[in-house]
């Protein structure tokens, strides 16, 4: 066989295995439900002044309370604010908080994480001690208090549940780290003399980050529920801004005769939780097939 | 064994300090000034710098850890700005209706989720495993506050089984328990939900195992195989789990607590939180902190009691 | 002496991508009580799945689709589910392959061998611990009124399958199926597990169905033997039949690649080239054809299935007997 011939044959599979992971991912309904439903929500929240028929803060005053109509959807809150719109805006909130909170408490949590897996000695032991210790903690508790000591401004917010979920992500990445570190390659690269650092960011974590990109979207989740539940007790971002657990929380008043305002914003914390628990189950189904046990998800 | 015994305390004590400790720094890791918190924007220098000096904040961060670690051994975690009294005594009289709510809310989501997720995983793929499935996700979706309000708007609104209210002033044990039912309840559920999905997977992970093939080819009947073989495999991996769901389930039950207004821990720190009452805040968390390290330990015990491969010989 | 256990026709299949795939088709083999009757093949030649699905124990959604099993008798697999539970562990037993993994860690090796007994009997505690000890005697099992309350993980592999042994002949059952059961032990202790075996089949006059890879413990306690391949039986008779005279090209080219330790140095290994077909993609025609040596278009080894043919000592080839076809 010539080397052109050689060379085709070796693009052409490249090619086909590309297309069998596409493939997989495109069978898995968990994974396509759940990108669905996130990239709407995106969709939403990027759009929102456009698909929001009200500015969510315009208060109409002669409007208070009402039920569904023509002209608010959703019927108006206790300052005659459109809920259709305050629901769309929140998104904006919500997304926000989800995103960076996950960004943060990755970077953080796989550094930690790795760090507290491979290192060994003394080093190893205090990290371990401190991420059980903030493990145990309760974690929304713990947002509440750092959100206390700080202030509501939606920086503080988020840098407060930041902190208070990255020690999950550090003990899985920890955990994660702990089966990679005795691998032949990886003393293979300790052999050749390569730094500890340099082994660590471009061997290690990039072997590790399946399971834990699996439980990062989980934390965008549970994010977002933490930040609902402190908008509901009056310690999230201020309103007017909408939220959802603002709209909640305002709804409660008027709960018996207009339920329909918490109940919605309700349905659209669910839902934004429930796709974001499809995508990271699709994600761990087909990211990693050592994963794939039966773990006895339906979808 | 009273070697162990030892052990055991001193390993708590340590814990103790640990997690004091690490509360400690984390509520000084976030940037801010307490005192600008607590008295306001428009506060004097003078007004701000004498409660600095009152809280200690003047003094390197050491000494303001070795002053706090004394005190609080000794039980003095600080007055209360709002009330004026010992912060931990304000906060030691919220914890039995807390405590109340917590337990009786972990004994529903235990009782309910553990048999759910049992019958779930023995008709995988039924009607019955979806539908137990999708309320389970339901509960873990939706947040706990939406649920308590949903059972409002149901239970006591429309139906007018339960009170609205979490907690009554009028003496009875029975009608504090009514009044404690619909919270403890919805967070049972919200908890129960979690349960269900992690007993179903430890179930569907035991039934798969070598031993209970080889139970069925013995001819043991199904039914003994499910609730006693392979039950308590799957409960011990539960059961390693309990410990930090009940923690979760505490942020829960200050939401619920909310909604139901309901006295207890939750109030007590909100308003403390909303009142900025930095000592009254911080004496809360390290209650929490010590009551969630000593269930911790108490459950590892257990845990070493019951699963044979861990005894010591 | 009667057929103690008799396969007829077996044939189990799960449903697949393109349809039904069929792990086991039309095995037919029988044992007699107090004889040995060893189940040879690779991996993946359907030897454990033909004894699960004949007890019903086939996981779904996989299923029988065609035989029987019959127990002095009775077909098994036209029992209602009850009934076939009740025989399992006390008319038919079944050891199988890894000890390590087949006794529950949580309950005491005594309290384990109880459940068995007490699934088919009532049965009072304190009988119940006596029968558990006098069977972890019966296995050569040292100090058992002790060790009868120890957990799993305080037993070795080979005592651990002593107590899998104890358990399956707890009830006294006319047949025992043990599915390889020294392959996870240590050599040291597959001799002693193997002399446990026969020693339990003589005193007891049950049939013994051996499945194993090895042919050396084929030769050492079998006997009578069924050779397997892609799912099908292709070669059967007793031991010394099948040992002197090999009539399937599979089971010569099998006996061909056993090392001969008196062969000159630097012979070359005989290995049969290629390997088992996928259930799923089984060739047209004869199984082993595209790596026998014997196959020839003429005898129309790619075509047609052959069926077992001969007296007793049978054999599943078209070029059965042919000159060139032995030996």
């Amino acid at each position: 066989m010539s080397a052109a011939d050689a060379d085709t044959e070796l693009l052409e599979d490249t090619a086909a295995r590309r297309r069998a992971t596409l493939r997989r991912y495109a069978r898995h309904p968990a994974f396509v439900s759940g990108a669905i439903g996130v990239v709407l929500l995106v969709l939403v929240a990027v759009f929102a002044p456009w698909l929001a028929p009200h500015p969510p803060t315009r208060t109409d005053l002669m409007n208070t309370l009402s039920p569904p109509s023509a002209t608010y959807w959703l019927g108006t809150d206790a300052f005659g604010r459109c809920v259709l719109s305050r629901l769309i805006w929140g998104t904006r909130i919500s997304l926000q908080v989800g995103l960076y909170v996950v960004l943060i408490s990755l970077t953080a949590g796989t550094l930690l994480g790795a760090v507290a897996g491979y290192v060994g000695g003394w080093l190893e032991r205090v990290l371990v001690a401190v991420i059980d210790i903030l493990l145990a903690f309760p974690s929304f508790l713990l947002a509440l208090a750092l959100v206390a000591a700080r202030g509501n401004t939606l920086d503080s917010i988020v840098l407060a549940v930041a902190i208070a979920y990255t020690p999950r992500i550090a003990a899985v990445m920890r955990s994660v780290v702990l089966t990679i570190r005795p691998r032949p390659f990886i003393e293979a690269s300790r052999a050749i003399g390569l730094s500890s650092w340099t082994i660590l960011v471009r061997h290690v974590i990039p072997n590790a980050l399946p399971p834990v990109i699996v439980v990062a979207t989980v934390s965008a989740a549970t994010a977002i529920l933490a930040e609902a539940g402190l908008s509901f007790l009056g310690l999230g971002v201020q309103p007017p801004t909408p939220t959802w657990g603002n709209v909640i929380s305002e709804g409660q008043t008027a709960i018996t005769t207009r339920p329909l305002i918490s109940l919605s914003a309700g349905l659209c914390i669910a839902f934004t939780v429930v796709v974001l628990n499809l995508l990271g189950d699709g994600l761990r189904d087909t990211l990693d097939p050592q994963m794939r046990r039966n773990t006895g998800k339906l979808l | 064994m009273p070697f162990y015994l030892a052990r055991c305390a001193l390993q708590l004590l340590v814990a103790l300090v640990g997690i004091v400790t690490v509360a400690f720094f984390l509520m000084r890791a976030i940037p801010g000034d307490p005192a600008l918190y607590m008295l306001g924007d428009f506060a004097t220098a003078e007004a701000l710098a004498n409660l600095r000096a009152r809280l200690g904040l003047d003094q390197p961060v050491w000494r303001q850890y070795l002053i706090f670690l004394v005190r609080a051994a000794g039980g003095d975690l600080g007055m209360s700005v709002a009330t004026g009294q010992p912060a931990l005594a304000e906060i030691w009289s919220a914890v039995p209706p807390s405590a109340a709510l917590a337990a009786a809310g972990m004994a529903v989501a235990v009782l309910v989720g553990v048999p759910l997720g049992i019958v779930a995983a023995v008709r995988q793929g039924s009607a019955v495993d979806v539908f137990v499935m999708l309320v389970a996700l339901g509960g873990i979706s939706f947040p706990v506050f939406w649920l308590g309000l949903v059972a409002i708007l149901v239970f006591s609104h429309a139906l007018g089984l339960f009170p609205v209210l979490g907690a009554t002033s009028q003496p009875g044990f029975w009608k504090a328990a009514h009044h404690l039912a619909l919270p403890a309840l919805v967070l049972g559920f919200s908890v129960a939900a979690y349960i269900a999905r992690l007993t179903r997977s430890a179930m569907l992970e035991v039934l798969g195992q070598d031993h209970i093939r080889v139970a069925r080819a013995m001819g043991v009947p199904e039914r003994r195989i499910v609730w006693r073989l392979a039950l308590r495999n799957a409960l011990i991996t539960v059961l390693a789990v309990i410990g930090v769901t009940f923690a979760w389930s505490l942020g829960n039950a200050i939401l619920v607590e909310t909604v139901f207004s309901r006295p207890g821990l939750g109030s007590t720190i909100l308003k403390a939180v909303l009142a900025r009452d930095y000592q009254l805040v911080q004496a809360g968390v390290l209650v929490l902190a010590a009551a969630v390290v000593l269930l911790n330990t108490a459950l590892d015990l257990l845990y070493g009691a019951i699963d044979p491969r861990l005894a010591r010989t | 002496m009667s057929v103690a256990f008799e396969l007829r026709g077996l044939t189990a299949a799960v449903p697949g991508e393109k349809g039904a795939v069929r792990l086991v088709e039309e095995v037919s083999l029988e044992v007699r009580a107090g004889e040995t009757l060893a189940v040879v093949g690779e991996s993946g030649s359907g030897k454990t799945v033909t004894f699960v699905s004949a007890l019903g124990l086939l996981p779904k959604p996989g299923r029988v689709i065609a035989g029987e099993a019959l127990l002095d008798g009775v077909d098994l697999l036209s029992l209602e589910p009850e009934a076939l539970r009740r025989m399992r562990g006390a008319r038919i037993g079944m050891v199988f392959q890894d000890p390590l993994t087949g006794l529950n860690p949580v309950f005491r090796v005594g309290d384990q061998i109880g459940e068995v007994l007490r699934a088919h009997r009532s049965i009072g505690r304190r009988e119940m611990r006596e029968r558990a000890v006098e069977l972890l005697a019966r296995v050569q099992i040292p100090d058992p009124s002790r060790r009868v309350d120890d957990y799993p993980h305080q037993f070795s592999g080979g005592m651990r399958q002593r107590v899998l042994i104890a358990m399956a002949i707890a009830l006294g059952p006319r047949v025992l199926i043990a599915d390889e059961p020294t392959t996870a032990l240590d050599v040291t202790v597959q001799a002693q597990v193997l002399d446990l075996l026969g020693e339990l089949r003589d005193a007891e006059g049950m049939a013994m169905v051996l499945i194993t890879h090895d042919l050396g413990v084929v030769a050492r306690q079998a006997d009578r033997v069924a050779v397997m391949y892609a799912g099908r039986v292709v070669e059967t008779g007793t031991v010394e039949e099948v040992f002197r005279a090999p009539r399937h090209p599979y089971t010569i080219s099998l006996f061909r690649s056993i090392p001969d330790i008196e062969a000159p140095a630097g012979t070359q290994l005989a290995a049969i080239a290629g390997s088992p077909p996928d259930p799923a993609r089984r060739p047209a025609g004869c199984a082993f054809a595209p790596r026998c040596f014997a196959a020839t278009e003429q005898a129309g080894c790619r075509v047609e299935r052959p069926v077992l043919r001969g007296e007793r000592h049978l054999a599943a080839c078209h070029r059965l007997g042919e000159p060139g076809v032995a030996a």
